[in-house]
């Protein structure tokens, strides 16, 4: 054997024994995309602008406690579009008073004085610190809700031009609806004193206060599941989510599914007085402003106790609030905005499927190749394999999973791969019809086959490098496999094809099967 | 063995009637777009909600209809989808397209609806009565309802039902259970807490409007780049109207599939989009291979005039044209029959794609480039 064919053939084993080393055992090594192993992908837009609008809310409370310090008199503060509210009835003189408070601590905020109202407005920077805070802080919740609830290798990423988007891909999920729900709770728990309600509407809830709110009140719902009709809460809450030390999942006296909880030093205390001085009255748990149940307070509960939520939970609403309350609330409103599950036995099935069609189409091209031609068709056969031993390779060194679109992109590396083959066959068979030697028709063959091999093949890839630049999620799935099938095709198809030639056809050969 | 001798046709004799029959399949094609059925977009591209469902009990599409009559939603498009009359698949169509409105969450609730009609009353009875339903239940949740009963193995016989359920579908009977290797006392505790819900959804797909707005813009960013590379390169590597001619084939190649496929009754998705680029693919590796080798011959047969050196090479290049693109054809019809429902519509573009892809390359790519070297007079050759 020439010196330069050894080098040849160990670099040739070199490169399949460190493909299959990559994706042994495929089970583990491969990953398979959601599409069929089964899953749910959400892509949700946080509110930003929930955040801003909530920043606002504190800093009028924050002005107004201000102005009472000062004694600067104003009628009233309108809240305006996002970010933005004006102080309106600004009393004589009082102007000056009001700049200097503005200046020296709402730095973040432009005015403008305009007779007797000021116009304020969030400036730029503040804004967008508020939105970037906002997803930092969803991401996190949301990563840790999913970690709470015990998901393997979940995927949470940002995405999206203003950044206000959220990926998430959860392999293997079996009910996501409860997923769903999971990762859309804002999660805001609070215990509000009730002063009035349950009443069957608004109007026979109100008929107590004279038909009217009161200012340091609020009108809530009750979660129509567990506890309907209408309830006048305090608008200040004695305790919150804030509050909370320790949550767990437990049962109440009954055994039905409940939430136990206990409060830090601070909360406690709060509760402990409240849970005092109103004995004999009701308590709303509220989540996110729904009443969830409102037990009637029948003793003190000392500041280390702790207490039990009860809501009529199945055991599954039970965990996820544990969860939930854990994981902290969202800063902001989410949407969906797009979804899709794909059931665990679709997915096998697909796999299934997709794993006897793929089988089914190999046999048959390698069949055909055997019978048109002969023994050199074993040749395309091993370089074939090879070809498909070192895509699966690096698939698994990429980490990149494997996706319908992505078989399509087998498909057609596949088929080029094939032609890469037949294209050298054709040429060599037709250098041989001219009267070459055997040797000299391989020789020729693959050199004359090779620029219409390579041009073919560069030009795909090019064409799929700017599908994986540009392309979303199944596009780049199917470049991905494409860009990585025809590289190896370049090898597999001219250099290693070639090498089986030189080694199995003897120097002194007068015919070739081909 | 050796199928193709060389053989002598004149195909670029046929260049009018190749370009007319070309235009008459867009031109028809385009009408029905414009004018006809038209070509349905996919959820993918934010239009409505697909639903894929199995049933416990063999339905027809009617009984199916008729449900979603009851909330309003009987114009979706209602498949059957595997054997038996089990699943189906169930695409509304109405497009609720806001401006910056709850999109998603109409095509939720939408989706929620048909889920609901079909499952109508059953379970109501047995959920009040505490039961769980098994179809559905999770897999944590069943193990720790074995584990009351069965101290210490509640994981591992919830693996054993779910992986059953998992491969069937749905289960449609209790006995079917022991078949999986679960003891008959565990069958019977099942039997006593759970029951078998009539309904399991495999899968749902919504996109919002806005999402489905960026797939289309990115779809359509990622192919025009592509184009615009391909014909770079094959510019450089070849001449400007090789480019042309390579880009003109496979627009036509494209152009002549959806044609096509607007007359059935699929619709436009993602993998559909997979599909087409692999069309674009292989027609764009059997043009430069013909291309590649006028190339060649012009250098041996400088005295030859360019049509005839093209059908030459179309002629010494037909045998392989036709065993690559038969292999091919063989591959994409091995996924068509065995690839299952969720392959099917990808399948189906490739096998209209590799039929049509044989003729674009013996009939269209060599005319392309004759007309536009007349039109723009740049000499005779087709190399550099």
């Amino acid at each position: 054997m020439k010196k330069g064919l050894q080098w040849k053939l160990i670099l040739t084993l070199a490169v399949t024994a460190l493909a299959i080393f990559l994706f042994f055992p495929p089970k583990d090594k491969i990953k398979l995309g959601l599409d069929l192993k089964g899953g749910i992908h959400l892509v949700l837009q946080v509110m930003t602008e929930d955040a801003v609008t909530i920043e606002t809310d504190t800093e009028i409370a924050r002005l107004q406690e201000q102005l009472k310090k000062k004694n600067i008199t104003t009628k009233a503060i309108i809240k305006g579009d996002v970010g933005k509210f004006t102080v309106q009835g600004l009393g004589v003189d009082q102007e000056a008073g009001l700049r200097t408070v503005l200046d020296d601590s709402f730095q973040e905020w432009d005015y403008s004085f305009l007779g007797e109202t000021v116009s304020l407005q969030m400036k730029d920077p503040a804004v967008r610190y508020l939105k970037e805070q906002a997803v930092t802080q969803a991401l996190e919740t949301i990563r840790n809700r999913v970690d709470t609830f015990g998901v393997s290798e979940p995927m949470i990423q940002r995405q999206g031009m203003a950044g206000d988007r959220i990926v998430i891909e959860l392999p293997g999920i079996e009910d996501p609806e409860r997923v769903k729900n999971l990762i859309k709770t804002t999660a805001i728990l609070e215990w509000k004193l009730v002063r009035a309600g349950p009443a069957p509407d608004e109007a026979a809830l109100l008929a107590s206060t004279g038909g009217t709110v009161p200012e340091d009140a609020q009108v809530a719902k009750g979660d129509p599941n567990r506890e309907p009709g209408f309830y006048l809460l305090d608008r200040v809450a004695t305790v919150s989510g804030k509050d909370l030390r320790t949550v767990r999942r437990s049962a109440d006296e009954w055994n039905s599914p409940a939430v136990s909880f206990s409060l830090n030093p601070e909360g406690g205390r709060r509760f402990e007085k409240a849970t005092g001085e109103n004995i004999g009255k009701q308590i709303a748990i509220v989540l996110d402003n729904k009443v969830i149940s409102a037990p009637r307070v029948e003793s003190v509960i000392p500041a280390a106790t702790g207490g039990i939520i009860r809501g009529r939970f199945t055991p599954e609403e039970a965990e996820d609030l544990v969860v939930v309350l854990k994981a902290g609330s969202l800063p902001a409103g989410i949407r969906y905005l797009e979804e899709r599950t794909i059931g665990p036995s679709l997915g096998a099935d697909s796999v299934r499927q997709g794993l006897l069609s793929f089988l089914v189409a190999i046999v048959t091209v390698m069949s055909f190749m055997i019978v048109y031609y002969q023994l050199s068709g074993l040749n395309a056969i091993a370089a074939l394999i090879l070809n498909i031993v070192i895509l699966f390779g690096a698939l698994a060194y990429f980490h990149a999973a494997l996706t319908l679109p992505g078989i399509a992109g087998i498909i057609l590396s596949v088929g080029m791969a094939v032609d890469a083959n037949v294209l050298i066959f054709e040429r060599i068979k037709e250098e041989k019809a001219l009267g070459k030697g055997i040797l000299n028709s391989i020789a020729t063959g693959f050199s004359r086959a090779f620029s219409a091999i390579f041009d073919s093949n560069l030009t795909t890839i090019i064409s799929a490098v700017f599908l994986f630049q540009f392309g979303t999620g199944p596009i780049k799935g199917y470049a991905t496999t494409l860009i990585i099938g025809l590289v190896a095709n370049l090898f597999t198809a001219v250099f290693v094809s070639r090498l089986i030639f030189d080694v199995t056809v003897p120097k002194s050969a007068k015919k070739l099967s081909i | 063995m050796q199928f193709f001798k060389t053989p002598h046709i004149q195909f670029l004799k046929y260049k009018y009637i190749a370009l007319a029959v070309t235009a008459l399949i867009v031109l028809a094609g385009a009408l029905n777009i414009i004018f006809g059925k038209g070509l349905k977009l996919g959820v993918d591209f934010g239009e409505g909600t697909l639903i894929r469902v199995m049933l416990k009990n063999r339905v027809s599409v009617g009984d199916i209809r008729s449900e979603l009559n009851s909330v309003g939603l009987g114009d979706s498009v209602i498949q059957e989808t595997g054997k038996e009359g089990r699943e189906f698949q169930i695409r509304t169509m109405e497009v609720i397209s806001t401006k910056e409105g709850p999109g998603l969450e109409s095509h939720e609730k939408q989706a929620n609806a048909v889920i609901e009609a079909l499952r109508g009353d059953d379970g109501r009875a047995e959920e009040a009565a505490g039961q769980r339903d098994l179809n559905r239940i999770e897999r944590r949740t069943l193990a720790a309802l074995l584990e009351t009963q069965f101290p210490g193995q509640g994981e591992g016989l919830a693996d054993k039902v779910i992986d059953h359920r998992t491969s069937v579908g749905i289960c449609s009977d209790f006995a079917e259970l022991s078949a999986s290797g679960v003891s008959p006392e565990v069958v019977s505790f099942l039997k006593d807490k759970t029951y078998l819900g009539k309904l399991t959804v495999l899968s749902r797909e919504t996109v919002g409007p806005q999402v489905g707005k960026d797939l289309r813009q990115r779809a359509t960013r990622a192919i025009i780049w592509s184009l615009i590379g391909m014909l770079v390169y094959i510019a450089l590597r070849f001449k400007l109207a090789n480019g042309v001619s390579a880009i003109f084939t496979l627009t036509q190649d494209v152009l002549i599939t959806l044609s096509i496929y607007s007359f059935t009754n699929r619709e436009i998705n993602l993998p559909i989009i997979a599909g087409l680029l692999t069309i674009v693919g292989f027609s764009i590796n059997d043009t430069i291979v013909i291309f590649d080798r006028i190339r060649e011959n012009q250098k041996s047969l400088r005295k030859m005039p360019l049509e005839d050196v093209m059908n030459l090479s179309l002629n010494q290049m037909l045998g392989r044209t036709i065993i690559t693109s038969g292999t091919v054809f063989l591959t994409v019809m091995a996924l068509f029959l065995f690839g299952g429902k969720v392959i099917n519509d990808f399948a189906f573009v490739m096998l209209i794609g590799t039929i049509e892809g044989i003729y674009s390359t013996v009939y269209l790519s060599c005319p392309v480039v004759l007309f536009w070297q007349k039109l723009f007079k740049t000499g005779k050759g087709g190399r550099r």
